[in-house]
């Protein structure tokens, strides 16, 4: 009787551990629904890309890109902001002043304090700048600042070889000005200038937010928003749909039409993110001038935009999208045509001898090795629709999609075409692209691929100050390597959110950085 | 039973040892690393003196035996260093999520035993019957869906058709529970009932229970004192081993539902090869997993006096 | 003693249900095997071929499965996976049920440092959070099919060993056992004619609903993004895939759910029937009658 008891007693502790150890932390919090509530104004807002993962734990800028966060979510502004056309406008900077090639001269907004308390003056700005540099290394390579010094709300920045992209890297998510004094929270928190103040954060979980009482340009409409980071596209399609969220970021395009009603409002934008393979020049398929431009002439992007992507977004020819001077189409890149690209391949030598569908050239078959990931979910719709259109025309394309792939492509003999998806314009200006993927300094060339050429104009557009002048580089740098097949430009990315029709003044921004913001309301 | 035990807890070294080592070895050979891995996430590159910096600064750079003896050494002294990712204590993460793993395991078997025994008795007690055909039917559907499956079915009717639960759940509370302990336990149960009509079909057809049967014994009396009695060692042995697999299988579910347990950091954390929390998540799910083990061997011993204990056989 | 005639009689009609379900379940895994088998000859369309302008069409004459979202043939796909899903969960069974039970029995059998060995070597393995292990191994491998199977296999073995090691224990101190030993029977005909037969009716069931079990660890897998590569047709990773079409697109995700449970409920029920015929309540029936 005894055994008995005691067995029973120990099937109970199995079976029960877990509820005993969790009564005492149950939580009674019923956030819910939202709208109006004892009338407060709540907001929920899941998003698929606030996470560590991204490198987005927490909201401190200076912490890898947790910038994102910062801005997006209304907690953190920048000096400068790009507009809708991608232009820079001051934004907490009143006006700008370029004095010589080293210096720059930046007269700050009155009136504006952080939600500290603290007036935001040039010593402030002084701080968080020099704070960002010394613990955000991408920061520091970019802005290479010497020197900064702070008189009133004069801020005056020098740099230690010309930086004629500073204002547009001080406009990256990275340039968030914050209150150093006030420090930086165990959670990740930190006091911004923004619409919103965080009072809570749980990394990859979710962050609160309350109203900026003090905001400096304009009230802010909510009281209280919740970021909840939703990682899977089905639980966030859900949640909008039972109304737990109001808005959503990240939606699959699979889930777009049960969102096309009266009910929902989607908010659309072209972005500066393109999908995109570069050829890897050690291959000895790729190295192959022709196949490289079967490649171009074989890839059904309009197909893959319109029907895969369901027209969110459009088929690219170059490096930039349509809304900046130097992007869209002035530049021009092969067109699908398998028929073409047959030809081209025959004329090089390349022929099916066998009979087996896969072309062959002095005992090499032609096997594409198509290396690509699957944390964007249109990367592996477009490999798979490659596979199938190159297919056709005497490839055999062997898709690699796997997490790893950073690794991987760092070996040389491991892959042919290395597929992905790149801001190419992060700070609106040009520079950066051909600075981090094709130049032979370039961390991101791992194809190995030179051109005498491309090196000569990066060099120029590196001391080119005038806009226009490093736009017309920007051209001529995108007419080399399209001219060379080494890269094969598929689509530019349309973001949307998505938002229950009570929902205003929540509008997609062409750099993607700027989501919530004073404008947002809910009725 | 006292030495027993202290013995089967010294037999827990070399088993955390070569699990630590084990794990330890498979993250390294898979290769990337948490650095590399950021670049893709966010599409913005680094160069190459920033990326070395960085893993300078982590030590990932250092052979790997040196690698895995400065872990396991913190480890002993309770530190499992920090994220490589958000940069938190990872021991204080992974204490701060495991009560919501924990909970959803422990309601999820709850609900695994309450669905899967009366069922298993029932469909063994009415074999071939229809009442036996319609639990098996339905435990074929429920074996043949796969856990994002269902939990999506569980969504859409229950938050979207008939909004009930939430979908995303509100921290660890009960009405937050409820979907995904019905994810686990509807596949749980759909694998187990079967198991225990077997256990149970098996045991019917001992010759004691003809000779209780004979001897004008009530057959519910037999069923419940004897049969069970004695299906018990399977039932435990297949309770002990899904408390393992529940353990590891509730990182789908965690994912989908945002529940904020150990699972769905394990998952984000093999995603992003961030390798102290894997680590830390490996060793502590083993840890718990041979203390449940251990567990069903003395429960064994309790219910079955005729399997003798290693211990006790000097 | 007529009653007891009729009992045998009816226990008699009883096991000839049995053996007309056996043949049954048996014609019917047959006939899947096969049709998984030689599935490509079946094909209405090359299930690789695409063809936007037909994308998502629902079920209908042309395409009785409809198409997914590159515009291939659903029904085509759902036959092609049955070859993948069914040999590859196949496979990966009759792999670690050969391997477990056989460690596990020995062990039991033998007791003593080979019995604690192979219990910890099992134990290692066990305690690793099963899926999470896979999903580590999966990732160094690099995905696919035949990976994931590598996988499953390193981590599910121990299940069985586990299993069978336990219901040694129980069967070893029975009496009948202990009597043939003391007959003189070596340790491995012990273990071949009167422990094996004894404990696999347990074992069979397991790994009959075991097949299931495991495709869904596939596409557990394949949800992590670490199934079959594209353009395989796996039925875990279809349904994976087109799972945020349920709403919208439902028979993108439902024709290989149907092609899982029907093969699930296949092997479930030839299972079941194969324990029923191996019960010893049935054999000690059919010793007595012939």
């Amino acid at each position: 009787m005894k055994k008995k008891i005691m067995s029973g007693l120990l099937i109970l502790v199995l079976l029960i551990v877990g509820i005993t150890g969790c009564g005492s932390q149950q939580r009674s919090d019923e956030t819910g629904s939202s709208g109006d509530e004892e009338g407060q104004k709540t907001f929920v807002f899941g998003d698929t890309t606030f996470n560590a993962e991204n490198g987005e734990p927490d909201i401190n800028p200076h912490n890898d890109n947790s910038g994102w966060a910062c801005i997006r979510y209304g907690v953190g502004e920048t000096l400068f902001r790009f507009n809708d056309e991608m232009e820079m406008e001051p934004w907490l900077a009143e006006s700008c002043e370029n004095v010589d090639e080293y210096t720059w001269k930046i007269v700050l907004r009155e009136g504006i304090s952080f939600t500290s308390g603290r007036v935001m003056d040039a010593e402030a700005v002084k701080e968080c700048l020099e704070d960002l540099v010394k613990n955000h290394p991408r920061a520091a390579e970019n802005l290479s600042i010497a020197e900064i010094t702070a008189e009133d709300m004069t801020l005056t920045i020098r740099t230690s070889i010309p930086v004629p992209a500073l204002i547009n890297y001080l406009a990256d998510p990275y340039g968030c000005i914050y209150d150093v004094q006030a420090g930086v929270t165990e959670e990740g928190i930190v006091q911004g200038t923004g619409p919103y103040r965080a009072v809570s954060l749980t990394t990859d979980s979710e962050m609160e937010l309350v109203k900026n009482e003090n905001y400096w340009n304009g009230e802010p409409k909510i009281d209280k928003i919740t970021v909840r980071t939703i990682s899977d596209g089905d639980t966030l399609t859900m949640a909008l749909q039972s109304g737990e969220i109001d808005a959503a970021y990240g939606m699959p395009y699979a889930s777009y039409p049960l969102f096309e009603n009266d009910n929902y409002t989607f908010t659309s934008c072209e972005t500066s993110r393109v999908f995109f393979g570069a050829m890897n020049f050690e291959s000895p398929v790729t190295s192959d001038p022709a196949v490289r431009k079967a490649i171009a002439m074989g890839i059904d992007k309009e197909g893959f935009v319109e029907t895969l992507l369901g027209g969110n977004g459009y088929p690219a020819a170059g490096v930039y999208p349509d809304n900046v001077s130097f992007g869209g189409d002035v530049v021009s890149a092969e067109s699908y045509d398998p028929e073409g690209a047959k030809q081209v391949l025959e004329e090089a030598g390349w022929v099916d001898t066998d009979g087996d569908g896969i072309r062959e050239k002095d005992g090499t078959s032609l096997v594409l090795r198509w290396l690509t990931y699957p944390s964007r979910q249109e990367q592996p719709l477009l490999a798979e629709s490659a596979q199938a259109t190159l297919g056709e025309i005497g490839f055999q394309v062997e898709i690699n999609n796997t997490a790893d792939h950073n690794r991987i492509r760092t070996d040389s003999d491991a892959w042919d075409i290395y597929v992905s998806a790149m801001v190419t314009a992060p700070t609106g200006d040009p520079e950066y692209f051909f600075k981090y993927h094709c130049l032979d300094s370039s961390s991101n060339n791992d194809g190995h691929y030179h051109s005498d050429r491309l090196e000569e104009l990066a060099q120029e557009m590196a001391k080119t100050f005038d806009a226009d002048k490093r736009a017309e580089l920007a051209i001529q740098m995108q007419k080399v390597i399209l001219d060379d097949n080494a890269y094969v430009f598929c689509s530019h990315l349309r973001m949307s959110m998505i938002s229950k029709a009570n929902v205003t003044g929540l509008t997609a921004h062409p750099c993607d950085y700027y989501e919530i913001t004073v404008d947002l309301d809910i009725e | 039973m006292k030495r027993y035990i202290f013995k089967r807890l010294l037999l827990l070294i070399p088993i955390v040892l070569g699990i630590t080592f084990l794990s330890f070895a498979m993250m390294r050979i898979a290769g990337s690393d948490a650095i590399l891995q950021q670049v893709d996430a966010t599409g913005i590159a680094l160069s190459q003196e920033v990326i070395d910096a960085r893993r300078e600064e982590l030590g990932l750079n250092q052979p790997f035996l040196i690698q895995y003896v400065r872990w396991l050494g913190g480890f002993l002294t309770g530190d499992l260093g920090v994220s490589y990712i958000s940069g938190n204590d990872v021991f204080s993460t992974f204490v701060s999520k495991l009560p919501a793993t924990l909970f959803l395991t422990g309601s999820s078997m709850l609900l695994t035993v309450i669905i899967s025994l009366p069922l298993g008795i029932l469909a063994a007690v009415r074999q071939n019957k229809f009442t036996d055909y319609l639990i098996r039917t339905s435990s074929f559907i429920g074996s043949s869906l796969p856990n994002f499956f269902v939990a999506l079915l569980l969504m859409y009717f229950l938050s979207i058709r008939l909004p009930v639960f939430p979908v995303i759940s509100e921290g660890i509370n009960l009405k937050s529970i409820v979907l995904p302990t019905l994810t686990l336990g509807i596949a749980m149960s759909a694998r187990y009932l079967r198991q225990i009509r077997a256990a149970v079909l098996e045991e019917l057809g001992k010759e004691y229970v003809a000779g209780e049967k004979a001897r004008g014994i009530e057959f519910s009396a037999t069923l419940w004192k004897s049969v069970l009695r004695s299906c018990l060692v399977t039932i435990l042995t297949l309770m002990a081993l899904s408390i393992g697999s529940l353990l590891g299988g509730t990182a789908i579910v965690e994912s989908i539902f945002m529940w904020d347990g150990v699972g769905k950091l394990a998952v984000d954390a093999i995603n992003m090869r961030d390798y102290p929390v894997i680590q830390a998540y490996v060793v502590w799910m083993a840890m718990i997993y041979v203390i449940v083990n251990l567990a069903t061997d003395v429960i064994y011993r309790l219910i079955d006096p005729r399997i003798r204990l290693e211990g006790e056989r000097r | 003693m007529i009653e007891r005639v009729k009992n045998r009689l009816r226990k008699r009609s009883g096991k000839n249900r049995i053996k007309q379900r056996l043949i049954i379940f048996s014609v019917l895994v047959a006939l899947l095997l096969l049709l998984a088998l030689f599935s490509e000859k079946l094909c209405p369309y090359d299930p690789a071929q695409q063809n936007f302008a037909i994308a998502l069409e629902p079920p209908g004459p042309a395409h009785l499965f409809g198409t997914d979202r590159y515009g291939r043939d659903m029904l085509s796909r759902v036959l092609v996976g049955a070859h993948i899903s069914i040999f590859s969960a196949l496979i990966l069974v009759a792999v670690i049920t050969a391997a477990g039970s056989l460690i596990g029995v020995a062990a039991g059998y033998a007791g003593g440092k080979l019995d604690a060995v192979v219990m910890r070597i099992s134990d290692i393995c066990l305690a690793f959070p099963g899926l999470i292990f896979a999903l580590a191994i999966a990732a160094v491998l690099n995905g696919g099919v035949e990976n994931a199977v590598i996988a499953l296999a390193a981590v599910s073995w121990p299940k069985y060993a586990r299993l069978s090691r336990s219901q040694t224990l129980a069967v070893k101190q029975s009496d009948y056992i202990q009597a043939a030993r003391l007959a003189g029977n070596t340790p491995v005909q012990m273990i071949l004619r009167h422990i094996l037969p004894n404990i696999m009716g347990q074992i069979l069931v397991t790994a009959m609903l075991d097949i299931g079990t495991m495709m869904m660890e596939i596409a557990a897998l394949s949800f992590l993004g670490l199934g079959a590569k594209p353009p395989t047709a796996e039925w875990g990773s279809m349904m994976s895939e087109g799972r945020s079409m349920l709403q919208t697109y439902p028979w993108v995700v439902l024709t290989p759910g149907i092609g899982i449970f029907i093969s699930v409920a296949l092997f479930n029920l030839l299972g079941d029937t194969l324990r029923d015929y191996m019960d010893p309540r049935n054999r000690r029936e059919t010793v007595k009658n012939s």
